[in-house]
């Protein structure tokens, strides 16, 4: 009796997992139908297998030139917002400030506001100063938006970070520096590694801030595929998804091999 | 048993008038004054909030007394911060490295220290073998029990040899069985290494059973130190009466070299000076019953409590004021009969009287 | 252990390295030239803009032509300074432009003394419903399936066939300029005039179920993949898939098209409005016009334009066929935008 109760329930948990797993994976599913469909629109059931749309993304210039400008601003927002947002997050769970809450309330108040409003805002401040649209605006704009993620999962591992290791450090001769380098960092790095990689994601996948800052012929890959579904809504938007997708994966995964997350997460 | 390591020669602790005043203006810890002696094994002993994990992080250099000197071995350590103290520590929460193996847990100090690679190798084996985690070398904390993570804190801590090994509650998060032998062990360690030993704890029993000395602290004061014997049977003030084991207290004075309680009658106690209120503090175990009128007060027995090795009563006085007394437990499997009329009394010389302060 | 140190300090160093190399390269080239700034469409058409016309028109007129193609265009305007704004030229639909015209963010009229082409304009391209200039427009009508059976659609009215409850296809009004004026033509249609929006809603009730999409470029694909078998689109929507084979099918009701208008005008603070309007004028030129006009199907402002028969036969090149265009007065409608667009909510929800 109790045995068959629990094989039920086991039933619907693995269903209910089932049915997240597909609502996760089945828009993914209809973009690769898409990208690879011969036909310039959504059609179910497929009628072939081309790789035209592929071949059209890669052999566009825009799409290629906002490609590269992406991964770059998104290299230079994951070393930006890893560094300031890490620091931030020390600094807020350690240093002792006055107006702790409200200091962390004002680094995390970019993930409450429409990043829309913060690109318009920092395109209005921009234009004011008479700075036009540099292209490092766009590395800022990202990097505003990237810092509450990696100040979030930072301050996460720090929040049950025993400080008494970083006494024991102390007490057997390391001075501070050696403590932040030999004990906090390693202890902390999951937390900022993850953040690391919300940063890559959210400046890749960044649209609303890019939206006002991109400038003619330095437009990003997101704000690319925008402009071009307004006027060409064919498979190539699918293709560049894919793409996309898999280039995010793959720089999780190089993440992952280079600093081994999974080892840190281990303990 | 392996050879114990070569220690540093164990250092003596003093504190003066060492004061820690917190934010919001607590004080902590005040004006304390200290010696240890070298290689002695020394509690700090009181409730929680009571300064004496503060007065160990004082020593250890992790909070800065805002009075008074910390000198340790003769040399003033007031201002010296943290990693240049030489101490051994032990925490409560083992504080391992999680990242690290049990080996490099251990051979952290030596590193700091520039120790080279062949003597920290040897340095280390032997600290662990010291805590018989042999074998353990290449595990991560997280892999090891709670005591086997609390011995590699351990061999961690002695490993650089430090002259003065500080512990914070260090078994207070081991179960009981297991906290006692540690209690052995540690014990014993402390001795091999001849090093100073700071124990901080609030377990009575503990104390009692490892140290050499207690320091009894209450609200950032050390109420009375002395050896665990002195401090359980000449108790100095009624906190330390109280805190440590149970007690009966009887209210009245001292006057005429006798004390009289509050109800007038005068009761047994060696001969004592000066005049004034006081309490008669009586331990349990030191109480006889005897046959009605036979003792110094008469009550009727109300409660029997059956502990193993004793067996703990409760006689109830006319006025309505209770006394335990302890029995050795007579084995026969007859425990007196509540309700019954009957007598109590004790020897003067195990009466000891506490003035008001 | 060393070495992972290293790998990671390598990562380091990478992306530090490109960090400094997005920053400090200059992000445009600053010219000895004027710098003409405009913003222009997408797909196709920008790719003949920037392909063919925009390097023949730097080379004539000596200058460089920084173009934008990412939207919103307006708001970026907006937020710029008036008297260095970031646009020298808008290009927009003929709505927008009237709400950039009414906030003051372009000039208010242009005349044949600043863009001399304009006198070869057919007079809807400057008529009191136009800020700016118009270069080109499209017919709103109706985009219909051939492989459905249905009789193809000879007016507005038919739209409402019963037979197309939740087959058809209309926009939605608050973001989208097609759907704004095919409302007001219902007003027309159904009322007493294009103002006569108590009609025009009545008439908007009795298409419900209808399918709403955001931007013509979905409606095309819904009447692509057959969700839509009849819907509200713009002729050159439909044009764009000849030779491609697919069943669609462009309608102009008897009614009427309605214009869609492509609109340039040149911002008040330009600092080479010489070069702003010499574009304008230079988009004008037949050669130009008939260039861009076959490649995205859009029918010339200007009356002396004489494109290939293929296209000739289905744009609005000729004062009989521009006769049919029905402009809306988007000041009208703009100032009552929000009541409408609150109005039309209300009506579609349900």
């Amino acid at each position: 009796m109790r045995g068959r109760r629990a094989s039920l329930g086991q039933r619907a948990y693995l269903v209910a997992n089932g049915a997240i797993l597909f609502f996760l994976l089945a828009p993914l599913a209809v973009v690769a139908v898409f990208a690879l469909n011969p036909t310039p629109f959504i059609q179910f059931p497929p009628v072939g297998v081309t790789t035209r749309w592929f071949e059209k993304f890669f052999a566009s210039a825009e799409f290629m030139g906002s490609l590269r400008l992406s991964l770059e601003v998104a290299a230079a927002v994951v070393v930006l917002a890893t560094l300031i947002g890490a620091a931030a997050a020390l600094a807020l769970a350690r240093g002792g400030l006055p107006g702790t809450r409200f200091l962390t309330a004002l680094f995390l108040a970019p993930l409450m506001l429409p990043a829309i409003l913060t690109g318009l805002a920092l395109f209005q401040a921009l234009q004011l100063a008479g700075f036009g649209r540099p292209t490092w605006a766009l590395v800022v704009g990202h990097t505003l938006v990237a810092v509450p993620y990696v100040m979030r999962t930072t301050l996460a591992v720090l929040s049950d970070f025993d400080r008494r290791i970083e006494e024991a450090a102390a007490s057997l001769g390391a001075p501070p520096l050696r403590v932040f380098f030999e004990v906090t960092l390693p202890i902390i790095r999951p937390g900022v590694i993850a953040g690391s990689i919300f940063a890559f994601i959210v400046s890749f996948d960044q649209f609303p801030i890019s939206l006002f800052l991109v400038t003619p012929s330095r437009e990003t890959l997101p704000v690319v595929l925008f402009n071009y579904m307004k006027f060409d809504l064919d498979g190539a938007i699918a293709a560049a998804s894919m793409v996309s997708i898999l280039l995010a994966l793959a720089v999780v995964i190089v993440i992952d091999r280079l600093v081994g997350l999974r080892a840190t997460m281990r303990f | 048993m392996p050879p114990p390591l070569p220690t540093a020669s164990p250092a003596s602790i003093t504190l003066e008038r060492v004061t820690k005043r917190f934010p919001g203006g607590v004080v902590a810890v005040d004006k304390i004054d200290l010696i240890v002696e070298p290689g002695e094994f020394f509690s700090l002993l009181g409730p929680s909030g009571c300064g004496k994990t503060t007065t160990l992080r004082m020593i250890a250099g992790f909070e800065a007394a805002d009075e008074g000197r910390v000198v340790v071995g003769g040399r003033d350590l007031t201002h010296v911060p943290v990693h240049h103290r030489d101490m051994g520590m032990v925490f409560q929460s083992y504080a391992l490295f999680p990242h690290r193996t049990v080996a490099e847990n251990v051979a952290f100090g030596l590193r700091m220290r520039g120790v080279a690679r062949p003597e920290m190798a040897a340095r280390v084996a032997s600290a662990l073998a010291q805590v018989k985690l042999e074998g353990y070398e290449a595990r991560r904390p997280a892999e090891l029990s709670g005591g086997q993570q609390q011995r590699v804190a351990l061999a961690r801590a002695i490993v650089i040899r430090p002259p003065v090994l500080l512990c914070d509650e260090p078994l207070g998060a081991l179960d009981r069985k297991l906290r006692q032998a540690m209690q052995v062990e540690l014990k014993e360690l402390q001795r091999a290494l001849g090093v100073t030993l700071v124990f901080v704890t609030h377990d009575q029993e503990e104390a009692l059973a490892m140290s050499d000395r207690i320091g009894v602290m209450n609200s950032g004061r050390l109420e009375q130190v002395g050896a665990p014997a002195d401090i359980y049977d000449r108790p100095r003030t009624r906190f330390v009466a109280e805190f440590i084991g149970e007690i009966n207290l009887i209210e009245g004075r001292v006057h005429d070299g006798g004390f009289i309680a509050a109800d007038g009658r005068v009761l047994p106690v060696s001969s004592e000076k000066g005049e004034g209120a006081a309490a008669l503090a009586l331990r349990p175990e030191k109480l006889r019953i005897v046959s009605s009128g036979a003792g110094v007060i008469d009550g009727v027995l109300s409660d029997a409590s059956f502990l193993g090795d004793q067996v703990l009563y409760t006689v109830t006085l006319a006025d309505g004021r209770r006394l335990l007394v302890k029995e050795r437990n007579p084995g026969t499997g007859a425990l007196r009969q509540n309700g019954s009329t009957l007598g109590v009394r004790w020897e003067p010389r195990d009466a000891v009287i506490l003035r008001n302060a | 252990m060393a070495a992972r140190i290293s790998r990671r300090g390598l990562l380091g160093a990478v992306g530090t390295a490109t960090a400094f190399g997005v920053i400090g390269r200059p992000q445009v080239a600053q010219a000895q030239a004027a710098t003409l700034k405009i913003t222009t469409w997408g797909g196709k058409w920008g790719e003949v803009m920037k392909g063919e016309v925009l390097p023949a028109f730097e080379k004539e007129f000596k200058c460089k032509v920084e173009v934008d193609q990412a939207f919103p265009y307006l708001p970026k305007l907006q937020a710029s300074a008036k008297n260095a704004p970031i646009y020298d030229v808008l290009h927009a639909n003929s709505n927008e432009q009237w709400r950039a015209a009414v906030d003051g963010l372009v000039v208010e009229k242009i005349t044949q003394n600043e863009v001399p082409n304009i006198k070869e304009l057919y007079p809807y391209a400057v008529s009191d419903k136009i800020a700016g200039v118009t270069i080109f427009t499209s017919a709103i009508g109706l985009g219909y399936r051939t492989d459905k059976g249905l009789t193809p659609p000879k007016s507005w009215k038919d739209l409402a066939d019963p037979k197309l409850a939740g087959q058809r296809g209309g926009y939605q009004i608050p973001v989208n300029s097609l759907g704004q004026s095919h409302l007001m033509l219902l007003g027309q249609l159904y009322g007493k005039g294009m103002t006569d929006l108590d009609a025009a809603y009545k008439a908007l009730e009795q298409l419900k179920p209808i399918k709403l999409v955001d931007f013509t470029g979905q409606m095309e694909k819904m009447l692509l993949q057959a969700e839509v078998v009849m819907g509200v689109i713009h002729d050159s929507g439909i044009y764009r898939y000849e030779g491609q084979n697919q069943p669609i099918e462009f309608a102009a009701p008897a009614e009427g098209v309605l214009s869609l208008e492509q609109v340039l005008n040149v911002t008040p603070g330009s600092k080479v409005k010489e070069l702003a309007y010499g574009y304008i004028d230079y988009m004008l030129r037949p050669d130009v016009q008939k260039k861009l006009a076959e490649a995205v199907w859009y029918s010339p402002a200007s009356k002396s334009v004489k494109l290939d028969p293929k296209y000739d036969a289905k744009l609005y090149n000729t004062p009989e066929k521009v006769a049919q265009l029905i402009q809306i007065d988007w000041k009208w409608y703009n100032e009552r935008k929000d009541e409408v667009d609150a109005r039309v909510a209300r009506i579609l929800r349900g």
